[in-house]
């Protein structure tokens, strides 16, 4: 099939109220190619891509589907639909207590009359499955299904009107190493079928991995585009936060003083078993495993947030017993969960408010009344250290951005004075940027002598931080790595369960 | 970056004019009414009317401000016509037919309702049951239990002194009204500036994240409703006080109103928002619209019908200025 241009973007400007969101951008999608779209969180790259399936109508510049000139004043989604595009989401947009089936068609329903041919649907939706090569059980609830099964059925539904153009928007930002290696199978099915396809992804390795062509946007400008294989790394980071980043990650401390905390023999009913785990000062501890290998069961079960059959804990060499969240803080615990959002912040609570939750009762009046002076200058100081980017202590925290909500919550347990860690994901949906002043505070907090256990879907980052990494599968430590033995392929066995003879 | 204490200064509560604005709207709102009434309607600027919406709002306000509580906490107490009928009926059988004295009966049925709003707390927090159902359930009960002990029927004979407590005046203002201006002020500096107070709003807020940050939420939820069943007691021994007499219907009209109050007052029905002055502002507007149209002649009907209205359009509202 000959190359082609799916989608032409010319000098496209996008300008809302008071911000200039694109400016002057170009972009070309060819038939059977992936294109990277990357760049930092608010440099443009969803921006550019609802203007793309005309959820956003650009202010200025040129649109070409197919080589047809789009007219933009009456361009909308179901239109953009209509020519073949489809875009998949990373928030899954799926009803819970619906089969598969069902919501891949909804909407959509095959019907004899008033009456809904399920039948034909479930025929329809095997051939979709048998299309994706994959296999699922479509009759069962969604809720049900693993996030990588979710995902294929995001996909199948995108898939059912025959799309020329998919746009995968952060797809792979909640997914594991081997849901995210499906979709990159899957990417190549849909390559040899002509399919264009927009990648958007935070995870620069992906973008080596599965895309032909990038495009870099930066502060909503054109950066860059070309060929991947002509680039590397370095080179891309560099575009994207448009400075040099020379060492990604902060070197490792090695000094480590006293135990810390200690589990042993830790069993949950369901996530994992027989758990035996320690963090001493100034070091920082990794837990690598696939999604489901209990890896955030266990790290609840640890700040008594999650049952426990059996199981001890010493904390400094005494043996505890931690039965609620309130009493791991006693003993100088601090979690940083993996949905920010959900368990970490309360976003109707300004940055002050969320900063001082865990520690009001440092700032006492009279031993009664809060001081707010005392708790507004402790959490001033505390978000200057951490480079917090923001207008006024009194902000909600809705309106940060993902990397300047996740140092509120690390902010939180660092005025809480704790001494260990557990940090859940601590980059999650973070842009590169931040990620790395996030590493920086993960490894300042290990010099200072706290303890910190990191759970991480990524690899690379564990390995980049970790002095020790205690690899889970389905609820089992397979292994403990530590110091140089800390490499990629280690992990990877274990991670996947294979255990040499 | 550079003058970040500079940023912080001047903009020390970090709000535009028109956050202030959607926070105080009910505020703006009341004192135009107010000044509408004031200029347009003669009967309605003396001070004998003025006094008396004051008084009216004094308890049911007393009553909001528990519900308040339940509300901020994300949940709903359908039970308190319950806990005020109960109050009414069980102190005035103490007082006029067992001799009781009044101070021990007030302490008796304080007590009991704090046992009620920690049976609706436990149903909900423990029990796991839907508030709005839990305490339903335990509306029905309690009404139950006091029409059996009372058969339906007021209890009167209660000590003339008694009616102090909801129509005495120190001075030319009516005791009610001091009370519930002691009330929200203790409530206030609680809410707003104790550790205990602030946690009822990260509960409210996302409860994930308080239990997280070592709030006890278990306690916290309970206690909301301890409160909730306290104050609507206290609002209960008012109006018995008023009428002197035990009454089984006294609360049975009152929720409509205590909902529309605390919404008025700007309190999220979703948790975690709303202020005690709010809801002041809230039981007085409430009142004056009550007070007009009882001045206008305006059948009671006809304001079932009005306050409906409000309470439609005011929830409307709240509801769509989160959708930004």
């Amino acid at each position: 099939m000959a190359a082609e241009n799916l989608i032409e973007v010319r000098n496209c400007t996008m300008v809302f109220p008071g911000v200039k969101a694109l400016d002057n951008v170009d972009f070309t999608l060819l038939a059977g190619e992936c294109h990277g779209l990357v760049g930092e969180n608010g440099a443009g790259k969803s921006t550019l891509s609802k203007c793309i399936i005309g959820d956003y109508r650009m202010s200025e510049g040129q649109l070409f589907v197919k080589g047809e000139e789009i007219h933009i004043p009456s361009y909308t989604v179901r239109k953009s639909h209509e020519m073949g595009i489809a875009i998949v989401h990373q928030e899954f947009q799926l009803m819970e207590d619906l089969n598969g089936l069902e919501n891949i068609f909804i909407g959509r329903y095959e019907k004899r009359g008033p009456i809904i041919d399920w039948k034909k649907l479930q025929k329809k939706g095997e051939e979709l499955l048998e299309y994706l090569q994959y296999d699922l059980d479509l009759k069962v609830k969604v809720k049900h299904l693993r996030t990588a099964e979710k995902q294929i059925i995001q996909l199948a539904k995108a898939l059912l009107d025959n799309p020329d153009v998919i746009i995968f928007d952060e797809l792979t930002a909640v997914l594991q190493e081997d849901g995210i290696q499906n979709i990159f199978r899957i990417i190549d099915l849909l390559k040899a079928k002509g399919i264009g396809i927009i990648y958007i992804s935070h995870r620069l390795d992906e973008i080596f991995e599965c895309c032909d062509r990038y495009t870099v946007l930066c502060d909503g400008k054109y950066v860059n585009s070309g060929f991947v294989k002509d680039i590397d790394k370095g080179e891309l980071v560099k575009m994207i936060i448009g400075r040099e980043l020379k060492n990604v990650y902060p070197p490792k401390s090695e000094q480590f003083g006293d135990l810390l905390l200690e589990i042993k023999n830790f069993t949950s009913p369901t996530s994992f078993r027989d758990v035996n785990l320690e963090v001493r000062a100034g070091e920082v501890v990794g837990i690598s495993g696939l999604l489901g290998a209990g890896k955030t069961e266990l790290l609840h079960a640890i700040f008594g947030n999650h049952k426990l059959v059996s199981g001890e804990v010493l904390i400094k060499g005494e043996p505890v017993k931690i039965r609620n969240p309130q009493q791991a803080i006693k003993y100088g615990l601090g979690v940083i969960p993996d949905e920010r959002r959900l368990l970490g912040l309360n976003m109707l609570f300004n940055i002050r408010d969320n900063t001082t939750l865990a520690s009001m009762k440092f700032f006492k009046k009279w031993k009664v009344f809060q001081n707010h002076r005392k708790e507004a200058e402790a959490a001033l100081e505390i978000n200057k250290r951490l480079n917090l980017r923001y207008h006024s202590l009194y902000q909600l925290v809705n309106k940060l951005s993902g990397g300047n909500q996740q140092k509120v919550v690390i902010a939180k347990w660092m005025l809480r004075n704790c001494d260990v860690f557990l940090l859940d994901e601590p980059t999650r949906g973070i842009d590169v940027g931040a990620k790395f002043e996030i590493y920086s505070l993960i490894s300042e907090l290990a010099k200072a002598g706290k303890g910190v256990i990191l759970v991480s879907p990524e690899l690379e980052e564990i390995i980049g931080l970790s002095n020790r990494v205690y690899v889970m599968y389905e609820g089992k430590i397979m292994d403990v790595v530590e110091g140089e033995n800390i490499t990629q392929e280690v992990i990877i066995q274990d991670l996947l369960g294979v255990v040499e003879a | 970056m550079s003058s970040l204490e500079v940023v912080e200064k001047k903009n020390r509560y970090g709000k535009s004019f028109k956050s202030f604005l959607n926070e105080w709207m009910i505020l703006i709102l009341f004192i135009a009414l107010f000044l509408i009434s004031v200029v347009s309607l003669p009967k309605f600027r003396t001070t004998r009317n003025i006094m008396n919406i004051l008084r009216q709002a004094s308890f049911i306000s007393i009553i909001a401000l528990g519900e308040f509580f339940v509300i901020l906490i994300g949940n709903m107490d359908m039970s308190i016509t319950s806990i005020i009928g109960m109050t009414s009926i069980y102190f005035s059988g103490m007082v006029a037919n067992s001799g009781v004295p009044v101070f021990w009966a007030i302490l008796i049925v304080l007590l009991l309702s704090a046992i009620v709003g920690v049976i609706n707390g436990m149903l909900t927090v423990y029990g796991r049951m839907p508030s709005f159902i839990g305490t339903l359930t335990v509306m029905n009960i309690l009404k139950g239990i006091y029409f059996i002990y009372s058969k339906g029927l007021p209890i009167s004979g209660l000590p003339e002194s008694f009616n102090f407590l909801g129509a005495g005046y120190i001075g030319v203002i009516p005791f009610p009204v001091i009370l519930m201006l002691v009330v929200a002020l203790i409530l206030h500096i609680f809410t707003q500036h104790t550790e205990m107070g602030r946690s009822f709003y990260a509960v409210g807020g996302n409860i994930e994240a308080a239990k997280l940050s070592g709030i006890n939420i278990k306690f916290i939820s309970v206690f909301a409703f301890v409160i909730c069943a306290l104050l609507s007691s206290i609002g209960s021994l008012g109006l018995t006080s008023r009428s002197l007499s035990g009454n089984v219907m006294i609360g049975e009209n009152l929720l409509f109103d205590v909902m529309t109050i605390v919404v008025l007052g700007g309190t999220s029905l979703t948790g975690g928002r709303g202020k005690v002055f709010g809801v002041v502002i809230g039981a007085l507007f409430l009142q004056v619209i009550s007070n007009i149209m009882i001045l206008m002649s305006v059948n009671t009907y006809w304001q079932w019908v009005v306050k409906g209205i409000i309470l439609i359009v005011v929830v409307v509202i709240d509801a769509n200025s989160k959708h930004d």
